[in-house]
């Protein structure tokens, strides 16, 4: 059972309808508790880093998650916001940190603007690392859709599991063991990204 | 903290993507009037164009990069009409989609997004009330917010911006508005040229490439593609980042696709048959 | 009109690109085809695909057939190669000519086969037509979908999961490629078969005498249903080389099938396209909107198979190309519109850079001996 979190911030309705499509069985849960039952957790997001942060906290989020993807080794995939919340802290407003499960931070594009517009919309490339199992089957100059202002930087650069290049490379998607995140959104790239859910649902946990 | 950033910034750095860049985007755009799918001559005599749904699954299908669905339904009951069309399309087509037409309020804004749409365009609401747009843009998240300008060039050759359908006149011309959207916190713009819809005769390039220059944020220029020419133009000399189209997809045999192929061969950067 | 440096289709031909020599995306194709395709490892394929399912239901696979030189070469490689046992499905477009059904009577018979023909109501027909033509330059809607779309309803309806088709579509266009063999689903339906038009969506384009039943055989079956049988539905030209030459000449020999005259072709090609009466019309169609037509696809064909010269294509297509059919007299009263309509119609749907030709100054083509046998509206 595919378990998709609902913490009040993220467009949950087409990551449902996308492992549905796929044929797999997948539910929204709005309590912590109900990670026991889950063979993969999907982390989507959408909002600001500071509001997301705060709502997991006060929910109990963020315990749990420690508990089950952290320490239990289950396959973990977090969706644009959800991937820079995996980040050390993040700088959307104020200085807020992230729930740390990869070293590095979030800061917003570093570009000028008469040249690349922020936010970052719509499809772009990716560059997948040798043998990324997120992108098997995917040809080279695979897109998928991007819309964000902020991107990850991973101080561990073995933790990147594929670069996007928007003026300059940035982390489109990490690995960490079980541990998953795209900054693009699967459940927005059509075909492509249904093959890179379709290859996270194929990994079953360390 | 300043300099371990910058370091950490550094290290990514290093790896060669080559010139890649992000796509051009074309983008039909769906008028709905009471469930069907509709089009006409700057908003006028409408004809019936298809089901929104299986529009919609086609142009998934037919390689388009988004979809944006506009509700020119008059009354407000009639607007569960809309949330349910975008949930049936948010089952099969997993592209984004943006919604719009007479939203006037955060609860609309947030209606929309539940349904599942990705963005929500919003015009007459914050001509009226532009900090509804900050508070929205504020609320929502930036990349939810689109702004949506409908403009005409009047016969003296000014711009001006126009609410409501395109029926009422504001004194206010369409690039300082823009700023002004940008400024309230809005993701994109939507910028639709009024008299030029439906014609056939092209974009309005002139305003189309003021604003691009003007804006930080991504443009998406709606109103007179009617020609695989005018795609070209519109992101060659328009700098559009993105292109709406209507009449050129429902009313010859174009579609995305075919129009992919055309723009590559042109060399523009486009994603091609995905 | 810029043309490929290789074969004879112009810039006006959908998916069409050219790269830095000036030769389009298809002929590349075909060399991807000739070179790179394994296709000993493809044909254990087709023989592991048609294992999956043989036995397991009434029939082992479903043909969907017209008669016409591809779908006959496929019902006849997969009964006496491959041995199953089809259903053989018809959907009849209402213009199939009279040779093409002595031709499948003779087919059936030589090989044993079930066959279901199914003929939509006529007068649904006839306006679906008229609008196609209006709103696509092209009056063959009920065609294109009911050919695709009625054998998946009766896959589903007789639980016959596996579907075969014949010819790859990378033989003409680049939607899809040789090295990303297509499955012939829904999303191809959707992104160049119904040219961008679903029943649901004809159910509001036509007047109000036209119910969703009356469009039910031009509907695909939904997903569900079809994931629900297990469905595959490919090209038996995704599993073994095309060769249309080859095809037409095995297909001659072993089941007598027979060649007819066609509207404005070359003697050579007389057997392409034999099953349509509207052949021409449909060829007159694309000429008056792109500028080229069946003679620039048959001779490409031939080029990119080392069978023609691009000298001798170029005076095929000078000679035969661009001709006003004697068919469009009929095809005017069918629907019951003048020329003056048809060409305003069709003036509106030209491709650019072609630009619209004069049809008056257009020379007529020669009446077909069966036209007069054909059908009154």
């Amino acid at each position: 059972m595919i378990a998709i979190i609902d913490y009040g911030m993220g467009n949950l309705l087409s990551v449902l309808k996308a492992f549905e499509h796929l044929g797999e069985e997948a539910r929204v849960i709005a309590t912590p508790a109900r990670l026991a039952d889950a063979t993969h957790v999907v982390l989507p997001g959408v909002g600001a880093f500071p509001d997301a942060m705060a709502a997991l906290t006060k929910n109990g989020w963020v315990d749990a998650l420690q508990r089950e993807v952290v320490e239990g080794g289950k396959p973990f995939l977090g969706v644009c916001l959800g991937m820079q919340l995996l980040a050390e802290f993040g700088e959307e407003n104020v200085h807020c940190s992230g729930l740390a499960w990869i070293r590095g931070g979030v800061r917003r594009f570093v570009l000028n603007p008469k040249q690349y517009k922020v936010p970052h919309v719509g499809w772009n490339e990716i560059t997948p690392v040798d043998d990324s199992l997120l992108f098997r089957g995917l040809g080279p100059g695979a897109t998928f859709y991007f819309v964000h202002s902020y991107h990850m930087i991973c101080e561990d650069k073995t933790d990147i599991a594929a670069y996007c290049d928007y003026g300059y490379p940035f982390p489109a998607a990490i690995r960490r063991g079980n541990i998953f995140a795209t900054q693009f959104h699967p459940e927005k790239s059509q075909d492509n990204g249904l093959k890179v859910l379709e290859n996270f649902l194929a990994y079953r946990g360390a | 903290m300043a300099s371990r950033y910058w370091k950490i910034f550094l290290l990514t750095e290093g790896h060669d993507c080559g010139e890649k860049m992000l796509k051009k985007r074309l983008i039909p755009k769906l008028l709905l009037k009471e469930g069907r799918t509709v089009k006409g001559v700057a908003f006028q005599d409408l004809r019936d164009v298809g089901n929104p749904v299986t529009n919609a699954r086609i142009y998934n299908a037919q390689g388009a990069d988004e979809l944006i669905f506009l509700d020119i339904t008059a009354s407000q009951e009639k607007r569960n009409i809309l949330y349910d069309i975008i949930a049936r399309t948010a089952e099969e087509c997993f592209m984004p989609f943006t919604a719009g037409g007479g939203v006037r309020s955060l609860e609309d804004v947030r209606q929309l997004l539940l349904a599942g749409a990705d963005k929500v365009s919003v015009n007459t609401a914050a001509v009226e009330h532009p900090e509804f747009m900050r508070e929205a843009a504020q609320r929502f998240g930036r990349q939810c917010m689109v702004g949506a300008v409908d403009f005409k060039k009047e016969s003296n050759g000014v711009y001006r911006i126009y609410t409501h359908g395109g029926t009422v006149q504001v004194e206010k011309d369409p690039l300082t508005w823009c700023d002004e959207l940008q400024e309230l916190g809005v993701g994109e713009i939507l910028l639709t040229s009024i008299d030029r819809d439906g014609t056939n005769t092209g974009i309005d390039l002139e305003l189309t490439r003021k604003v691009a220059d003007a804006v930080d944020v991504p443009v998406i220029a709606s109103g007179g593609v009617g020609s695989l020419a005018h795609l070209a133009e519109g992101f060659q000399d328009g700098h559009a980042s993105a292109l709406a189209v209507g009449s050129l997809f429902h009313f010859t045999d174009q579609s995305p696709i075919k129009c992919q192929f055309y723009l590559k061969g042109e060399g523009i950067d486009v994603r091609v048959g995905q | 009109m810029k043309i490929c440096s290789r074969c004879m289709i112009p810039e006006t031909h959908e998916t069409i690109m050219f790269d830095g020599e000036g030769v389009c995306n298809v002929c590349r194709q075909q060399e991807v085809k000739q070179e790179k395709i394994d296709w000993t490892t493809r044909g254990r394929d087709l023989v592991e695909l048609i294992e999956q399912y043989r036995g397991k239901n009434e029939y082992d696979c479903l043909i969907p057939f017209s008669g016409g030189k591809d779908s006959t070469y496929t019902v006849y490689k997969l009964v006496t190669e491959y041995k199953v046992k089809p259903l053989v499905v018809s959907f009849d477009h209402g213009f199939l000519r009279p040779r093409i059904s002595e031709n499948n009577v003779r087919t059936m018979r030589k090989l044993g086969v079930d066959f279901l023909k199914f003929t939509p109501n006529w007068q649904v027909v006839r306006k679906i037509m008229l609008e196609s033509l209006r709103r696509k330059g092209d009056f063959c809607w009920h065609c294109h979908t009911g050919i695709f779309a009625y054998p998946m309803q009766i896959a589903v309806k007789h639980n016959i999961p596996l579907i075969f088709w014949g010819e790859p579509s990378a033989e003409y266009t680049s939607y899809y490629s040789y090295d990303n063999p297509e499955e012939v689903d829904e999303k191809r339906f959707n992104r160049f078969v119904n040219l961008g038009i679903a029943a649901e969506d004809m159910l509001g384009m036509l007047d109000g005498s036209i119910t969703m039943r009356d469009l039910e055989p031009f509907k695909y079956p939904k997903l569900k249903e079809l994931r629900g049988i297990g469905y595959r539905s490919v090209c038996l030209g995704s599993y073994i080389p095309w060769d249309v030459k080859q095809n037409v000449a095995i297909i001659k020999r072993e089941l007598g099938w027979q060649e007819d005259d066609v509207e404005g072709v070359p003697p050579d090609y007389r057997y392409e396209k034999v099953e349509c009466m509207l052949q021409g019309v449909r060829d007159y169609c694309k000429y008056l909107k792109r500028g080229y037509a069946r003679v620039s696809h048959l001779t490409s064909i031939d080029i990119r198979n080392g069978r023609l010269s691009r000298e001798a294509a170029v005076e095929a297509v000078k000679r035969y190309e661009g001709n006003r059919p004697a068919s469009l007299n009929y095809f005017l009263n069918l629907l019951d519109i003048t020329e003056e309509e048809f060409n305003g119609i069709l003036r509106k749907h030209v491709v650019s850079p072609h630009q619209w030709p004069d049809p008056s100054s257009l020379p007529r083509g020669e009446k077909l001996h069966d036209q007069d046998l054909w059908p009154k509206p």
